[in-house]
C-alpha cells in the first residue's frame, strides 16, 4: 500500500506542475507592470476636501484615538470664521499598518485610504507625512458630503441656515 | 435612617437622602443631568426614572425627587423605566446639533455617554432643529447655545451656588436661553465653573479651545498653588504644555468648584521667559557643571567665613518635601536655620497660627455649615476666593455674616460690613471677647455689640481672619478670642504651603534677623529656593543682597532675584512634580505631578508642524523638582516616595503616608512653635500731610504665579488707588483722575477711584505685579503723599 501511495503522490505532483505550465501566469513584472487594485483597497492615507473646496478635516482627534499603532498626531486650531481645522497633521507611515480604523472613525469623511500602495523609502523620515503631503484637491469617496452643512454651528451657512435647522430663535419673543 | 431595596440590594441611608443618592451609594449607575451633589435635585431632566414597585411611593418616579423611605422596593432595570429613559434621551437629542467632532466637550460629554447608554442612535424626528445666536461671554467661557439640553445646572451654579447675578435663564418652553441679558464678560469670579457643570458643550473653556481631547490629556489630582486654601484641582497637559485646570472634588475644602484665578491662572508653567536650563553668571550650563560650580563656591565661602555665613530662604510655594529637606540640609552642614517666608509679617502670622490653632481649626466645609461668621480683616474674593463661596453657602443656610474691614469688602452674599481702620481691628477683636467697645464711635459700638451678641448665641460660630491685615498681633488676639469664645478659627495665609513652612520653621530666626545679619556682612552666601526676596522682602533686601558673595536661586519663574542670581537652577512648576502642601487650616494635601517638564511643542514648532528631527532628549526638560536638587546636594537617593514617607518621622506629619493625591487630606496632629520675640520697630515719622496707604491682594494680578498667565491679562485691574469720597473731596480729587502717589522709596502715577463703602482717611491699592506697587509690603501701612495730577513724575 505504501508503494502505491508513494507513486500516486509523486505522479500527482508532476501532473499539477505539467498542467500549470500551460496556464497564463498570475504574477506580473512589477515595477515595469503595475496592477490596479480594487477601489476599497487599503493603502496610502489622504486627507480630502469637501465639495466646496474647504478642508474636510476638523482635527477632532478621533482617527488618532482609533489608531492602534499611534501613528497619527495633530493639533486642532480655530480659523477666523470659526472653522475648526488641523494646524498640523502628521501620519507616520513607518508605523501605519493600513488597518483602516482611522477612516472608519472619521466623522467628516476627511481621512480616506487610497489604492496607492507604493510607499517604500530608504529614509524613514521621508515616510513621516505632514499635512501638505496628505491633503489632496479632491473629495474622494462620498463626493457630496460637507460636514459643516450638517453640523449646527454655522461655519459654511449662517447659524440656523442649514437644511434641517430653524432660523435662530428670539429670546425676547413672548409668543407661544 | 430608612432602609430601602434597589435592584434587590438593601441599603440604609441617612434621613433626607434621595433615592438617586441611595442608588449611587450602592454603586448603581443611573443616568442623570440636573442632579448634582452640590446643587441638589430639581427634577428637570426627567432622566433618572426608576420603578417604585413596593412601599409608600408607587409607580414610575424620578429618583432624585423622592426621599428615601422605609420599605421602598425599587427597580432601575424595569422595562418601563428603561423605555422612559431611552425616550427622554431621544427628546433631548431633538435639537442637539450634529457637531461632536468640533465640540470641545466631545469625549468627556455626559450627554454623549447618556445617549449611548440610552441606545439612541438615529434621529427619527423629521422636524427642524432649534438654533440660537451665541453671546460673547468674555475671555474665559465660550457659549454654544445650540447644544443646550435645559438641565438648569449652569443657572443653579452661577446664581444659587456662586451668587452671580448677571447670568440667568430667559425665554419659554423649548426656547430656553441660558446667558446674559446683554453679551459681555461674565462678572462672577467663579464663572469658569460653568465649564465643569455643563453636562454637554454649551459652556467650554475659551483658553482650552480646540487644544486637546480628554483622552490625550495628562492629568493628575493636584492642589491649587494660588492661595492658601488648598483647593483640589486637576491640571491637564499635552505636548508638555499645561493646557487647562479643572476642579477636583474635596468635600472638606473646595467642594466641587474652584475660582477663575485657579482655573485660568495656569499660564505661568508655559511662560515663554521661563528659564529651563541651569546657568552660572547668566551663561547656560549643564546640571553637572552647575552643581559642581555651586559646591566649589559654597565650599570657598564656608572655608573662609564658616557655615553660619550661609543662609537659606525657602518659600510658601515649595512643597513640604522640599521644605523638610531644606531644613535637613542646613542642620547637616550647620548653616543658618532656613526661613520659609521672606515677608516677615506673613512669616510670623503663619507661625503664630500654626502654634495656636489646635482644636479651633475649621475647614471650609465647616464654615459652610456655620451659623455665625465674623470676618476680621478678610476680603475673601480677593485673598482666597473659594472662602467667599463657603461663606455664601453658610448664608444660604441661615448664617449671619459680620465683616470688619477697612476695604469695601464685596461678598457674593448678604453681610453686614463695618468699615474700620486697620489699627482698629485689634481693639475690635479684644472687644468681641470682653463685649466692650469703648474705643469706637457710638454707632459702631452698637454694630459691634450686635456682632458680639450673635457670636455668643451661635452654636457653630467661626471667626474668619485675613492673615495679611491682621498680622502677627491680630492673629494672636484672634486665636485668644476664638479660644475664649469657643469659636472656630479660619485665617488665610500668604501661600499654598505657608502652614508647612511655619511648622518647619519652629522657633528659628525670622526674616528681620536674617536681613540684619546680611546687612552687617555676616551672611556671604544666600540660597533662595522658589523665593524672591527682592520683591517680597523688605526694601533693605536689595542692599543686603548686594553684599553677598554668592546668590543661588532655584525657581521656575523669572523674578527680580532670579535675574541677579550667580547660579540659577531651574525647578519644576507645581503641576510638574509631586509634593505636599499644608493649607491654612493645617490640612496635609499631597498632590501628584501631571506631566514631565519640557518646552511646549507649540513653542518649538517649525513650518506649522513639530520639528522633523528625533531625539531621546526632551527639549527644555532640564527643570528638576526642588526636593530633587536638595536631595542631590544631600547625597540622598532621588526617590520621592522615600522622602515623602520619611516625613512621617516628624510627629507633625503623622499619617501623611496614608494620604493619596486628590483625597480629603487630614489635619496635622501637632502644633508648631512660636517665633522668637519680634524686634521692636522703629517708630517711623510720617511726613506731614501723609496718608496711610494699605497695599492688599486682588483677585487677579497680585498672586505671583497666576499674574504671569496670559489668559488673565484681560481681567487684571488697573493700577489704581481707592479712597473714600470724603477723603477724595478733601484732597480735591475726583473719581478716575490721575494722581501722583509718593512713598519713601517709590513714586507712582495711579488712577484714583472713590469707594463709598471703605473707611475714610485710608488709601487702598492692589499690589499689582509688574508695577512698582509690587514692592510695597502687603497688609502693612505705608505712609504716602497723594497729590492731584502727577504730571511731574
Amino acid at each position: 500500500m505504501n508503494l502505491i501511495r508513494g507513486i500516486k503522490g509523486t505522479a500527482q505532483a508532476y501532473w499539477i506542475t505539467l498542467r500549470t505550465m500551460f496556464r497564463k501566469p498570475v504574477t506580473i513584472q512589477y515595477p515595469e507592470q503595475k496592477r490596479q487594485p480594487f477601489p476599497r483597497y487599503r493603502a496610502r492615507i489622504v486627507l480630502t476636501r469637501d465639495p466646496d473646496g474647504g478642508e474636510r478635516c476638523v482635527a477632532c482627534y478621533l482617527c488618532s484615538a482609533a489608531c492602534p499603532v499611534d501613528c497619527i498626531s495633530m493639533q486642532a486650531a480655530e480659523a477666523k470664521d470659526g472653522r475648526r481645522y488641523a494646524e498640523w497633521f502628521r501620519i507616520n507611515f513607518t508605523r501605519c499598518i493600513f488597518c483602516g480604523l482611522c477612516t472608519e472613525a472619521c466623522p467628516t469623511r476627511a481621512i480616506q485610504m487610497t489604492s496607492d500602495y507604493e510607499i517604500c523609502n530608504r529614509d524613514p523620515l521621508d515616510l513621516v507625512y505632514e499635512k501638505t503631503d496628505l491633503l489632496i484637491d479632491d473629495t474622494g469617496k462620498d463626493p457630496d458630503y460637507n460636514f459643516y452643512r450638517h453640523a449646527g454651528i454655522g461655519v459654511v451657512n449662517p447659524r440656523g441656515g442649514n437644511e434641517d435647522e430653524k432660523p435662530p430663535a428670539d429670546v425676547r419673543d413672548l409668543l407661544p | 435612617m430608612p432602609t430601602l431595596t434597589i435592584d434587590n440590594k438593601s441599603i440604609t441611608v441617612p434621613d433626607g437622602t434621595n433615592v438617586l443618592e441611595a442608588a449611587q451609594r450602592l454603586g448603581i449607575v443611573i443616568p442623570h443631568f440636573c442632579y448634582h451633589e452640590a446643587l441638589g435635585a430639581v427634577g428637570a431632566c426627567r432622566l433618572c426614572a426608576m420603578m417604585f414597585e413596593e412601599g409608600p411611593v408607587k409607580g414610575l418616579q424620578m429618583a432624585c425627587m423622592v426621599t428615601a423611605q422605609d420599605g421602598m422596593q425599587i427597580s432601575t432595570l424595569h422595562p418601563e423605566a428603561q423605555e422612559l429613559r431611552s425616550h427622554v434621551i431621544e427628546w433631548m437629542m431633538l435639537n442637539h446639533p450634529h457637531d461632536c467632532p468640533v465640540c470641545d466637550e466631545g469625549g468627556e460629554c455626559q450627554l454623549q455617554d447618556m445617549t449611548i447608554a440610552g441606545g439612541h442612535g438615529r434621529r427619527r424626528y423629521a422636524g427642524k432643529k432649534r438654533t440660537w445666536i451665541n453671546q460673547d461671554l468674555g475671555p474665559f467661557v465660550v457659549q454654544e447655545m445650540n447644544r443646550c439640553i435645559q438641565c438648569y445646572r449652569c443657572v443653579r451654579t452661577y446664581q444659587d451656588y456662586c451668587g452671580g447675578d448677571d447670568f440667568g435663564v430667559m425665554g419659554s418652553r423649548n426656547r430656553l436661553f441660558f446667558g446674559r441679558f446683554q453679551p459681555g464678560k461674565l462678572e462672577s469670579p467663579f464663572s469658569g465653573n460653568l465649564v465643569d457643570v455643563c453636562p454637554t458643550g454649551v459652556f467650554t473653556d475659551k483658553t482650552f479651545r480646540f487644544k486637546t481631547r480628554y483622552w490625550d490629556i495628562e492629568e493628575a489630582p493636584a492642589v491649587c498653588p494660588h492661595c492658601s486654601l488648598g483647593c483640589t484641582v486637576i491640571p491637564g497637559a499635552r505636548y508638555r504644555e499645561l493646557q487647562r485646570v479643572r476642579a477636583g472634588v474635596n468635600r472638606q475644602t473646595n467642594g466641587f468648584f474652584i475660582c477663575d484665578r485657579s482655573r485660568f491662572g495656569y499660564g505661568y508653567a508655559n511662560h515663554r521667559e521661563r528659564i529651563r536650563q541651569p546657568n552660572c553668571q547668566g551663561a547656560a550650563t549643564s546640571w553637572r557643571e552647575a552643581l559642581e560650580h555651586l559646591k566649589e563656591r559654597l565650599g570657598k565661602v564656608v572655608n573662609e567665613y564658616g557655615p553660619l555665613s550661609v543662609a537659606i530662604v525657602g518659600s510658601p510655594r515649595s512643597s513640604l518635601e522640599c521644605q523638610a529637606l531644606l531644613r535637613e540640609w542646613t542642620r547637616e552642614h550647620g548653616y543658618r536655620p532656613p526661613l520659609f517666608e521672606i515677608d516677615n509679617r506673613r512669616d510670623r502670622t503663619a507661625r503664630i497660627l500654626a502654634a495656636g490653632l489646635g482644636k479651633q481649626a475649621r475647614s471650609m466645609a465647616e464654615i459652610a455649615d456655620s451659623d455665625c461668621l465674623v470676618m476680621l480683616g478678610s476680603d475673601p474674593l480677593n485673598e482666597a476666593p473659594l472662602l467667599a463661596l463657603a461663606i455664601r453657602q453658610a448664608v444660604r443656610n441661615g448664617c449671619h455674616v459680620t465683616c470688619l474691614d477697612p476695604r469695601a469688602v464685596k461678598l457674593p452674599c448678604a453681610a453686614s460690613h463695618l468699615p474700620v481702620q486697620p489699627e482698629q481691628l485689634l481693639p475690635a477683636i479684644n472687644g468681641l471677647v470682653a463685649n466692650r467697645f469703648e474705643e469706637f464711635e457710638r454707632q459702631d459700638q452698637l454694630f459691634l455689640e450686635g456682632a458680639a451678641e450673635r457670636l455668643g448665641r451661635a452654636e457653630r460660630p467661626v471667626l474668619v481672619g485675613g492673615g495679611d491685615l491682621l498680622g502677627p498681633e491680630g492673629t494672636e488676639a484672634l486665636l485668644k478670642a476664638a479660644r475664649s469664645l469657643n469659636a472656630g478659627l479660619f485665617v488665610t495665609l500668604g501661600g499654598p504651603n505657608s502652614y508647612g513652612g511655619a511648622l518647619l520653621s519652629e522657633d528659628g530666626p525670622d526674616s528681620e534677623e536674617m536681613i540684619e545679619a546680611a546687612l552687617e556682612g555676616e551672611i556671604k552666601a544666600l540660597f533662595c529656593i522658589e523665593a524672591d526676596p527682592l520683591t517680597e522682602g523688605p526694601a533693605r533686601s536689595a542692599r543686603a543682597l548686594g553684599q553677598l558673595e554668592l546668590l543661588v536661586v532655584c525657581d521656575h519663574m523669572v523674578n527680580r532675584t532670579a535675574r541677579s542670581a550667580d547660579i540659577f537652577l531651574p525647578t519644576t512648576a507645581p503641576p510638574e512634580a509631586a509634593g505636599t502642601y499644608i493649607n491654612n487650616e493645617g490640612r496635609m494635601l499631597p498632590f501628584g505631578g501631571a506631566y514631565a517638564p519640557g518646552l511646549p511643542l507649540r513653542d518649538i514648532g517649525e513650518g506649522g508642524h513639530p520639528p522633523r528631527t528625533f531625539s531621546n532628549i526632551t527639549t527644555g526638560g532640564e527643570p528638576r523638582p526642588a526636593w530633587a536638587i536638595l536631595a542631590t546636594l544631600l547625597q540622598r537617593p532621588l526617590d520621592f516616595d522615600s522622602i515623602h514617607h520619611g516625613l512621617e518621622s516628624d510627629p507633625h506629619f503623622a499619617g501623611l503616608g496614608l494620604l493619596s493625591p486628590g483625597g480629603e487630606g487630614r489635619r496635622v496632629t501637632d502644633a508648631g512653635m512660636l517665633p522668637p520675640a519680634a524686634q521692636p520697630e522703629f517708630p517711623h515719622s510720617a511726613p506731614e500731610g501723609s496718608l496711610p496707604l494699605l497695599v492688599v491682594e486682588a483677585l487677579f494680578g497680585t498672586e505671583p504665579l497666576s499674574s504671569l498667565s496670559p489668559a488673565l491679562e484681560p481681567v487684571i485691574p488697573e493700577a489704581a488707588v481707592q479712597l473714600h469720597p470724603t477723603t477724595a473731596a478733601r484732597l480735591g480729587i475726583s473719581d478716575g483722575e490721575t494722581v501722583s502717589l509718593r512713598t519713601e522709596l517709590e513714586h507712582l502715577r495711579l488712577t484714583a477711584r472713590t469707594e463709598a463703602e471703605m473707611v475714610p482717611g485710608l488709601l487702598v491699592a492692589y499690589r499689582l505685579r509688574g508695577t512698582p506697587l509690587e514692592l510695597l509690603p502687603v497688609g502693612k501701612i505705608t505712609p504716602c503723599l497723594l497729590e492731584k495730577g502727577g504730571n511731574d513724575a
